[in-house]
């Protein structure tokens, strides 16, 4: 059949491939068998993985932030060292890496079996070539290249730039990332850490049977990754760092002057008495962080008083106190204050605390018989019992207690702490500065810090970017909300009657309507301008002022009645006030008051009645500013800070966080203070610079960025970071006008708050715009500081300005003395060049 | 064999079963699976004994499954593939709702192919499934094809070849693709297609595949795969690193090859993937050429049993299914052993009955099964000796 002859057909077929298949192995298995065999002896291939170098990092100008530097490592490939040999080769490379032997046997016993174990990095060239030369002595050891992270320019913009490091178990789960590669841990070498990292490439090495390496065979090249071109300026950088650091010098040069002369002063009753206050506030503080602690914990948020444990504050130790207050706090080796210090003792051992007369400390022994261990301390004579968490000795806390060591933290309360600061460009969003001090060189990184090293960093926060990441009170910077919101909603003060005004006063106010500001002779911090005594008006009397050059009364105190008949005393910051000033003298002197009464008209005029119907009016144009939100910087780990409104402080006391009142309401008392910038009020550095951008540049509110462009390593641009905006704000351009004219005020105006701190400034003073702020809070929260922040805001040049300058000193003291002078050399700079820098001198206390 | 006494007596021809299993046929398939057997275990015990787990694990799972695929070898050989026939439609149709399956989320990626069902504890490759349901399905439809065959008919037989077969290129996998293209193409031509007619389905399957390649349909790494092999010196170390270290290991074996768990310490170790697709390598270099040639001839009196039973088939449906089935276990044994040597490309397709992989096994049994079933049913030769029924 024909279907016989087809199969039979196919079957020929098959049979041919068969055959076929069978000579091909005849071929192979026995005619050239020699051949294979001599092939499979030389020809065993591995492969190592060479890491990418990291993408660089360049500043505006091209300059390199960020680099990679070559370097040679040895790489030990598990996989080709036979057991028996492992410990011979470890003993070799001990010998010629001169490191111990031990070492290296244990990190080959942990290691896979196919692993590949870099074992040195940067050889040099000599070492590199004796290994190649000698390899048959070291099988299976290779040497390839290494990018290394390189930062040329050590601390400069170091919280921008971040640090990189080993792999978090969070990390790892990235399908990119291995166990022995880097990653960004902070700044921008985390946030673009995908686009820095490039991909890894292969060598393929020829290995004999001897396991030692031929040749290379082939190579795919690493690639790496892309490059980022940053907004950042390094000369402005490295002037932003230079002022912050000096400014902070100085404002602790400053904080020991007062102390000096406090000593003086003072008598020994007076010194018990502010030691018993701080000893209660102590203990207040330790009760609201304990609820903060237990609210945390609790699953709902809400915290059972009961189960709260408080110590009630005990009656304080004079002895150890006129012992300690202002001879006990630490101090560097120069003799001043230093905010905190890590002070770590043996048992059984002793070290000395420092400060102005030194304290020997011991510790004798460490109970471990109770619940926690107990330190036994002894403090020049006096005995305490330590367990971790407590404080004692007035400045001490003891951070751990373990069997053979305890460490303590010695703090200063009063130390100032940092200056942070940032220099943006409200026309486009792009940070051109962003600075805190102290800082820290990330290239230490690369090489690995020691744990002293990296705790000592730790316990002064030196790797936080507290531009984005600190949460402060903004104080009288915050009046700008206020001062927008009087001229664009029409709200202004309820003022004295009328007759009042004939109270006669020394300054005139500035007149807006002209451009020039009015100088004379009357310069800030002198004594006051006037002083009020008539007696306080009744309600009825008061005449609400209808535009912003109507005057107003700005004594130095106003008092408040609450609902429930009670009544407080605030006082401005000007113990006698400042006299008549309308808005503008008010922002410019930064008259507290003022914006007081505007915050009691929304306050009071919140129900329909007079049309204002908006108990958030305030808060909604403070939001509208960006506050209360992130600004969407391309920087990790942003906070986005708080404005407080009658919901939120409604869910505080719920959840009895201790932040707040635990009884009563939201109250007009705390809009007031929130529109001043205390109270409950945070704000971030960087979002406050922001939104002095928004207002001066009329009402674009940008969102920040630092990177600009990622580039390749051609130079061509793979991605852009367009500038973008969060929103835009309706505002006047007339506002915009005013804001700007006032701001040059403050600094130049005879009333101005800055205006000591800018004397001397050079050409170009007068396109020179700003406004202080002092934050007066007693809060304790960890992440909100306390006492006298010290803020400036500086434009210029303020007819347009290019540049803001938010500068903001933790502990610093007042605005106008201290974040003023830092905030001008900046602008010195960045207006009259690096030649027009003058040295730092404390401005008048003002604000 | 059959025996072939008392020729002088014609019996009738009646449709009875055979009980006697044509040992020519299993005794092959019993070698080639123990032998398999031993080679996985030398593939895969050294490794797991360093790793500190049971070194039989792998023999041991291979082993599960061949038990089941011996049972479904039994059990097939006695149905009577007319029993089969009126699933057909159904198992066709079966087979292309797992393939469609396996694509969708309900299926599971394996090394970048999306191959795998996972049916409550067990997990299958509907692509094995689906080899035998199309042998099944072109037989049914070739059955009824005139002499000569009509153009309709082929057209037909491409088009029940090719939802399967683009289902499967879509996982990707290329190799099984192929599989049920070198099936049809014989089929169709035992079935009796004309010169013409093969001419064409030739022409149309180059039509295809160069229109696949201008569509950008394959990707690079499949050409590569498949072209790379042909360069002797091109790079070795990508797609040609599993197939020049097989042959290597290969040509190491020599004539006795080096002996057992000896080829594991030295050449095959570089060989990946040794108990699955490179086998055949495992065999080379342990047991040399003579144990290479042992495994060609018996994968060669197999296919010929198979043959035989195509050709004595009683029906053309029968005739037409075993016919399939030596395609099938044909074009397998040459690509994967062409492949350890470097005369194919690296397609992924398993040796049949060594390779380890548990679905894979059963399939081919099955398929064997059919193909012993067709003998044990066949047209008697004459003087035969039947059993009745009745």
């Amino acid at each position: 059949m024909n279907g016989t002859w087809r199969l039979a057909g196919v079957g020929l077929v098959m049979a041919v491939m068969m055959a076929a298949l069978g000579l091909r192995l005849w071929s192979i298995q026995v005619t050239e068998t020699n051949r294979y065999t001599t092939e499979a002896e030389r020809n065993l291939i591995r492969v190592v993985q060479t890491p990418a170098p990291r993408g660089d990092i360049y500043d505006r100008h091209g300059e390199l932030l960020a680099g990679t530097k070559p370097s040679l490592a040895v790489v030990v490939d598990m996989g080709l060292v036979e057991e028996t040999f492992s410990e011979e080769l470890a003993q070799r490379l001990a010998a010629f890496l001169d490191e111990p032997a031990s070492a290296i046997i244990e990190r080959f016993e942990n290691a896979n079996s196919g692993a590949q174990l870099i074992l040195a990095q940067d050889l040099t060239e000599q070492q590199a070539l004796t290994l190649v030369e000698h390899r048959e002595d070291f099988p299976g050891v290779a040497v390839i290249p290494q990018p290394v992270r390189d930062y040329p320019n050590a601390e400069l913009a170091a919280q921008v730039l971040g640090y990189i490091g080993k792999p978090s178990a969070a990390d790892i789960e990235r399908p990119e990332v291995k166990g022995t590669d880097v990653v960004g841990k902070a700044g921008i070498e985390r946030y673009y850490d995908d686009q820095l990292r490039g991909t890894e490439g292969d060598i393929v090495y020829q290995v004999d049977a001897g396991r030692s390496v031929l040749q290379r065979l082939g190579e795919k090249e690493s690639a790496p990754g892309d490059n980022l071109i940053l907004t950042i300026d390094s000369g402005v950088q490295a002037q932003l760092q230079e002022s912050l650091q000096g400014g902070l010098e100085m404002a602790r040069n400053l904080e020991m002057e007062e102390r000096a002369e406090a000593l003086e002063e003072q008598d020994v009753r007076t010194r018990l008495f502010f030691a018993n206050e701080e000893a209660q506030l102590q203990a207040q503080r330790d009760a609201i962080a304990a609820r903060a602690a237990a609210a945390e914990a609790s699953e709902d948020g809400t915290v059972d008083e009961d189960s709260v444990e408080v110590e009630a504050p005990e009656g304080i130790d004079e002895g150890a106190v006129l012992g300690s207050l202002y001879w006990g706090l630490p101090v560097d080796a120069n003799g001043v204050c230093t905010p905190v210090q890590r002070v770590e003792v043996a048992v059984g051992g002793r070290t000395i605390l420092s400060g102005s007369r030194e304290r020997t400390m011991r510790l004798d022994a460490v109970l471990e018989n109770r619940s926690q261990p107990v330190a036994i301390v002894d403090i020049d004579g006096e005995r305490y019992e330590v367990e971790e968490g407590d404080t004692f000795a007035t400045t001490l806390r003891a951070i751990a207690v373990d069997q053979d060591a305890l460490v303590v933290s010695h703090s200063d309360k009063w130390c100032p702490v940092r200056a942070v600061g940032v220099v943006e460009d409200p026309n486009d969003g792009s940070i051109i500065a962003m600075a805190s001090y102290p800082s820290f060189d990330p290239g230490a990184f690369v090489d690995g810090l020691t744990q002293a090293q990296w705790e000592s960093l730790g316990t002064i926060n030196a790797f936080t970017n507290f531009a984005i990441q600190g949460q402060y009170a903004p104080a009288s910077t915050f009046k700008v909300v206020s001062y927008v919101l009087a001229l664009e909603e029409g709200i202004y003060p309820l003022d004295r009657p009328i007759n009042d005004r004939t109270l006669g006063d020394e300054s005139p106010a500035p007149d807006p309507a002209t451009d020039e500001a009015v100088t004379d002779d009357v310069a800030v911090g002198e004594e006051e301008t006037t002083t009020t005594t008539t007696p306080p008006p009744s309600d009825d009397e008061l005449v609400p002022l209808t535009s912003d050059t109507d005057l107003y009364n700005c004594t130095g105190s106003l008092r408040f009645r609450f609902n429930d008949g009670s009544s407080q005393v605030y006082r401005d910051w000007k113990r006698n006030g400042h006299g008549p000033l309308n808005l503008h003298g008010a922002l410019q002197a930064s008259c507290d008051l003022y914006f007081w009464e505007i915050a009691l008209r929304v306050w009071n005029e919140r129900s329909d009645e007079s049309g204002i119907n908006n108990e958030d009016l305030w808060q909604e144009w403070a939001r509208s500013f960006g506050f209360g939100s992130e600004t969407g910087v391309d920087l990790p780990f942003e906070k986005p800070g708080l404005i407080p409104d009658r919901q939120w402080f409604r869910e505080e006391q719920r959840k009895n966080t201790g932040r707040v009142r635990s009884t009563g309401p939201w109250v007009g008392g705390d809009l007031m203070n929130a529109v001043v910038g205390q109270g409950a009020v945070l704000v971030t550095p960087l979002q406050l610079g922001n939104a002095f951008s928004a207002m001066l540049n009329g009402g674009t509110l940008w969102e920040p960025r630092v990177v600009s462009e990622l580039v390749n390593q051609d130079g061509d641009i793979t991605d852009e970071n367009e500038k973008a905006t969060l929103g835009t704000i309706d505002i006047d351009p007339e506002t915009t006008r005013l804001l700007r004219l006032d701001m040059q005020q403050v600094v130049n105006g005879s009333i101005g708050t800055a205006r000591s701190a800018f004397v001397g400034f050079g050409p170009n003073v007068s396109r020179v715009g700003g406004k202080t702020g002092t934050a007066e809070i007693i809060k304790s929260t960890e992440d909100v500081q306390e006492v006298d922040t010290a803020w400036f805001v500086g434009a210029a040049p303020i007819a347009s300005p290019g540049y803001v300058v938010t500068v903001v000193v933790e502990r610093g003291g007042s605005g106008g003395r201290v974040a003023a002078p830092v905030a001008r050399q900046v602008l010195q700079y960045l207006m009259n060049g690096e030649v027009g820098v003058t040295p730092l001198e404390a401005g008048a206390e003002a604000d | 064999m059959a025996a072939t006494r008392e020729r002088t007596q014609m019996s009738l021809l009646r449709r009875d079963r055979q009980l006697r299993p044509d040992l020519a046929l299993v005794i092959p398939y019993i070698l080639l699976t123990a032998l398999g057997l031993v080679m996985i275990y030398t593939a895969s015990a050294p490794r797991l004994e360093a790793l500190g787990v049971n070194p039989s694990r792998e023999v041991e799972q291979q082993a599960a499954f061949v038990l089941i695929g011996f049972a479904a070898f039994a059990i097939v050989s006695v149905v009577d593939l007319r029993v089969i026939r009126a699933w057909v439609p159904a198992i066709y149709l079966g087979s292309v709702v797992t393939l469609i399956l396996v694509l969708s989320p309900f299926g599971e990626a394996v090394k970048g192919a999306q191959r795998w069902i996972q049916v409550g504890p067990i997990r299958f490759q509907p692509s094995e499934i689906a080899k035998l349901a199309v042998i099944l399905g072109l037989a049914m439809l070739l059955s009824g094809a005139a002499r000569p065959m009509k153009w309709d008919r082929v057209a037909r037989a491409v088009a029940l070849v090719a939802v399967p077969a683009v289902l499967i290129f879509l996982q990707p996998d290329l190799g099984t693709m192929l599989t049920f293209g070198f099936i049809a193409a014989v089929m169709v031509f035992i079935a009796g297609a004309t010169w013409r007619q093969m001419a064409a389905l030739f022409v149309g399957g180059l039509i295809a595949t160069v229109g696949v390649f201008q569509a950008g349909v394959i990707k690079t790494y499949q050409i590569t795969r498949l072209t790379a092999f042909l360069d002797e010196t091109s790079d070795v170390l990508n797609t040609q690193y599993n197939q020049y270290q097989s042959q290597i290991a290969i040509g190491t074996g020599g004539l006795f090859g080096k002996g057992l768990f000896n080829g594991t310490q030295t050449n095959l170790r570089f060989v990946p993937e040794q108990s699955s697709d490179f086998i055949f390598t495992a065999v080379g270099e342990q047991l040399g050429f003579l144990g290479s040639l042992f495994v060609l001839v018996m994968f060669g009196i197999i296919i010929w049993r198979v043959l035989v039973a195509a050709a004595n088939g009683r029906d053309r449906f029968s005739q037409l299914t075993a016919t399939g089935v030596a395609a099938l276990i044909a074009f397998h044994v040459f690509v994967n052993v062409g492949m350890t040597v470097r005369v194919m490309p690296v397609t992924g397709l398993p040796l049949p009955f060594m390779s380890s992989g548990g679905t894979v096994f059963v399939a081919m049994s099955v398929a064997l099964g059919m193909a012993h079933s067709v003998w044990m049913r066949r047209s008697p030769l004459v003087g035969e000796r039947t059993i009745s029924d009745e």
